[in-house]
C-alpha cells in the first residue's frame, strides 16, 4: 500500500467514526449546531471544487446557498413538496444560476473575478427583499419540520443529523468521483496552465462552467439542508458576510480536501461562538487572532498540516523498516 | 437638468470616499501584491487614534501628524507579524490573514472606544459654493484635491524615483529583485507602511461626513474594491477615477433607474464594474501583464 493511500484511509476511518460517534456525545443543541455546520460543509465542498480545483474564485457562494435554501423554502411552503424531495430540484436551480454566475469567470480571472461575484453576494440579500412576493421579504419563509419516518426510531434531532450527513455523504462522493475522472483531470490542468491545457485539448469554456454549475448545485444542496434543519429563513441568514464565512472555511480547512470542508464547517459554526464564549467583549478579538494564528501555523489548511504530520509519522516507521532492509542488503 | 447635475455632484461627494479607499488598496496590492481586506478597518483605527489626540487635548495637525507617523509603524508592524512569515505561502493564506488583521481591528476599535458614533472635525471650512443651481460642498472639493495630490505624488514615486522602481520590482518579482540588489523585504515593508498611512489620511478626510465609529469603513469595502478594479489595481490615478465613476454610477442609478430604486442601488456599481471588465479586463487604466510560457 503507498504512503498516500495509507493515510487517506487512515484519515477516512477517523473521520468515519467521529461521524458516528458525535451524536451520541452531543446534547441535542450542539448536535443541531453541528447540522448546521454539515450544511456549510458541503457547500464548502463545492468551493473546494471550484477554487481548490478548479482555481476559479467565487465569492457568491453564499448568496447560491441562499438561492438553494429558498427554493427549498418554497416548494415546501407554497407547494407543499415534502422537504427532502426539494433538494434535488434546489440543487439543480441552483446549479442553473451558477451556470449564469460563472459566465464572467470565462473573461475574467483571480481578483476580478472574486469582485464581481462578491458584489454579487453584496446584492443578493436586497434582492431577497425587492422580491418580497416570493421570499416573503424581511419576515422569511417557514419550512415544515422534519419527523423521523415510524420505522425508524430517533429523535428529531438525530434524524436531522442522519439526513444531513447522508447528503454531505452523496455530496462527497460525487465530488470525489468527478475529481478522479477526466473531468476533475481537465479542471486541475486548466488551474495550472490555461494556454498549455488548452493546447492539450482541454475545453476551457466547458470546464469551467461545468465547474461553476457543479460547485453551485452542492451550494444549493446546502442550502437547502440549511433551510430545513433552521426551520425556518429570511434575508439575514445570507448576508454577504456568508460568503466570505465559506471562503475562511474552505481555506481554513483546507482548499483540496474533502474532509477539510467538514472542518471548515465546523470552524465556522463553533470558532466564533467559542471566541465569544471565552470572553463577550474580547470575542472577535480572539477570532481574528485565531484566523491569523491558524494560517501561520497550517498555511495550507488543517488538514494539510494534519497530512504532512501524519505522513511525517508514517514515512517515520517506513523509514525504519527500509533501513532495517537496507542494512540487510548491504550485509549480503 | 439641475436635478442631473446635483445628483452627479452627490456621486462625487460619495465617490471620494470609496476613491480614498481605493488608494490604499492600489497602493498596497501595487507594492506587495497583496489585496489587503483589513485595509479600511486599520484605517479607522488610525482615525480613532487621531479622535483621541484630540481628546487628550492636542491640536488638530499635531494630532494628524502623530497618528500618520503611528499608522506607518502600525502598517511596517502588521507587515512585520503576520505577513512576512506568509511570504512563501499560497495566496489563500495571505486572504484569510488579511481577513483576520480585518476582524481585529475593527474588534480592537470597538473594544477600545465603544461602538457609538462620534463626530470628527473636518480639515476644511464648513459651508460650500453655488454653481448655478447646484451646491458643491467645501469638504468634496478639498477631498477631491488632496486625494489626486496623493494619487500624483504617488504615480511620480513610483515611475520616476529609484525607490518606486524598487518597490514595483520587490512587488513582481522577489526572487530575482533580490538578485539585482533590491532589499526586498525592506521595499514590502515601506509598501505596508505607506498604504496604512494613505488609509488613515483617507479615513481622517471622510470621517467627518460618516461619523467616526467602528464600523465606519465595513460597508464602503466593497466599493472600493470595485473602484480599484474598475481603474485597474495598478495604477492610482485609476483608483481615483473608478471611485468617482462607481459613485456618480451609484447616485444617478438609483434616481434614474426605477426598477433599481434606493435599495437595490449596490447593483448599479456591480453592473458596471461588470461591463467594463468584460470590455477590458484588466480596468480602465490597468497594464496587461504579459507571462512567457
Amino acid at each position: 500500500m503507498s504512503d498516500g493511500s495509507r493515510s487517506r484511509l487512515v484519515k477516512f476511518g477517523l473521520f468515519a467514526a467521529a461521524a458516528v460517534l458525535l451524536p451520541l456525545l452531543l446534547p441535542g443543541y450542539a448536535l443541531q449546531q453541528v447540522c448546521i455546520a454539515i450544511a456549510y460543509a458541503i457547500a464548502i465542498m463545492g468551493l473546494n471544487l471550484l477554487m481548490g480545483f478548479g482555481g476559479q474564485i467565487c465569492l457568491a457562494q453564499g448568496a447560491l446557498f441562499g438561492v438553494g435554501a429558498y427554493v427549498t423554502a418554497i416548494l415546501n411552503s407554497d407547494y407543499g413538496i415534502h422537504p427532502i424531495a426539494t433538494l434535488p430540484m434546489s440543487a439543480t436551480a441552483t446549479a442553473l444560476v451558477g451556470l449564469v454566475v460563472g459566465l464572467p469567470a470565462l473573461r475574467l480571472q483571480g481578483l476580478q473575478l472574486a469582485i464581481v461575484t462578491f458584489g454579487i453576494a453584496a446584492a443578493f440579500p436586497q434582492l431577497l427583499l425587492k422580491m418580497g412576493g416570493i421570499t416573503g421579504g424581511v419576515s422569511g419563509l417557514p419550512i415544515d419540520g422534519l419527523e423521523a419516518p415510524t420505522w425508524v426510531p430517533v429523535s428529531p434531532e438525530l434524524w436531522l443529523y442522519v439526513v444531513s450527513q447522508c447528503c454531505a455523504g452523496i455530496a462527497a462522493l460525487l465530488v470525489t468521483l468527478m475529481l478522479f475522472g477526466d473531468v476533475g483531470r481537465a479542471l486541475r490542468a486548466q488551474r495550472d496552465n490555461a494556454q498549455i491545457a488548452e493546447a492539450l485539448g482541454v475545453n476551457l469554456t466547458k470546464t469551467r462552467l461545468w465547474a461553476f454549475a457543479g460547485s453551485s448545485a452542492l451550494a444549493g444542496l446546502g442550502g437547502g439542508v440549511f433551510a430545513i434543519i433552521t426551520g425556518f429563513i429570511s434575508p439575514e441568514s445570507f448576508l454577504a458576510i456568508l460568503s466570505i464565512n465559506i471562503v475562511i472555511g474552505s481555506i481554513v480547512g483546507g482548499v483540496t480536501s474533502v474532509v477539510g470542508a467538514f472542518l471548515g464547517g465546523l470552524f465556522m459554526v463553533f470558532v466564533p461562538t467559542w471566541a465569544s464564549d471565552i470572553n463577550l467583549s474580547l470575542g472577535n478579538l480572539i477570532y481574528g487572532l485565531a484566523l491569523i494564528l491558524i494560517m501561520m501555523v497550517a498555511r495550507n489548511g488543517v488538514t494539510g498540516f494534519i497530512e504532512k504530520w501524519l505522513s511525517t509519522i508514517l514515512r517515520r516507521t517506513a523509514d525504519n523498516t527500509a533501513s532495517v532492509k537496507e542494512t540487510r542488503e548491504e550485509l549480503t | 437638468m439641475s436635478l442631473f447635475f446635483q445628483l452627479v455632484v452627490s456621486g462625487l461627494t460619495t465617490g471620494a470616499i470609496y476613491a480614498a479607499l481605493a488608494l490604499a488598496l492600489v497602493l498596497i496590492f501595487r507594492a506587495t501584491n497583496v489585496v489587503n481586506f483589513g485595509q479600511g478597518e486599520m484605517a479607522t483605527f488610525s482615525a480613532y487614534c487621531t479622535w483621541q489626540l484630540m481628546e487628550w487635548g492636542a491640536p488638530l495637525w499635531v494630532a494628524l501628524l502623530v497618528s500618520l507617523a503611528g499608522s506607518f509603524a502600525v502598517g511596517v508592524i502588521t507587515f512585520r507579524a503576520v505577513i512576512r512569515p506568509l511570504m512563501s505561502a499560497p495566496v489563500e493564506a495571505i486572504v484569510v490573514v488579511t481577513l483576520g488583521i480585518f476582524v481585529l481591528f475593527q474588534a480592537a476599535g470597538m473594544w477600545l472606544w465603544g461602538a457609538e458614533q462620534r463626530s470628527f472635525p473636518s480639515l476644511f471650512p464648513d459651508g460650500g459654493f453655488n454653481v448655478g443651481d447646484v451646491r458643491i460642498l467645501n469638504s468634496t472639493v478639498g477631498t477631491l484635491v488632496i486625494l489626486v495630490m496623493i494619487a500624483v505624488l504617488m504615480g511620480l514615486i513610483f515611475s520616476f524615483t529609484r525607490l518606486g522602481l524598487s518597490m514595483r520590482a520587490a512587488a513582481f518579482d522577489h526572487a530575482r529583485s533580490v538578485l539585482v540588489g533590491v532589499n526586498v523585504e525592506r521595499m514590502l515593508m515601506l509598501g505596508w507602511g505607506f498604504a496604512a498611512v494613505i488609509g488613515a489620511f483617507a479615513a481622517i478626510l471622510i470621517a467627518p461626513r460618516l461619523f467616526l465609529n467602528p464600523t465606519m469603513m465595513t460597508p464602503i469595502l466593497f466599493y472600493g474594491l470595485a473602484a480599484a478594479t474598475l481603474g485597474g489595481w495598478d495604477s492610482p490615478l485609476g483608483a481615483i477615477a473608478g471611485g468617482l465613476i462607481v459613485g456618480v454610477a451609484e447616485s444617478l442609478g438609483a434616481s434614474y433607474l426605477s426598477f433599481i430604486g434606493a435599495d437595490m442601488r449596490i447593483a448599479v456599481p456591480i453592473a458596471l464594474t461588470l461591463l467594463i471588465l468584460l470590455v477590458k479586463p484588466v480596468g480602465l487604466f490597468g497594464s496587461y501583464k504579459v507571462t512567457k510560457l
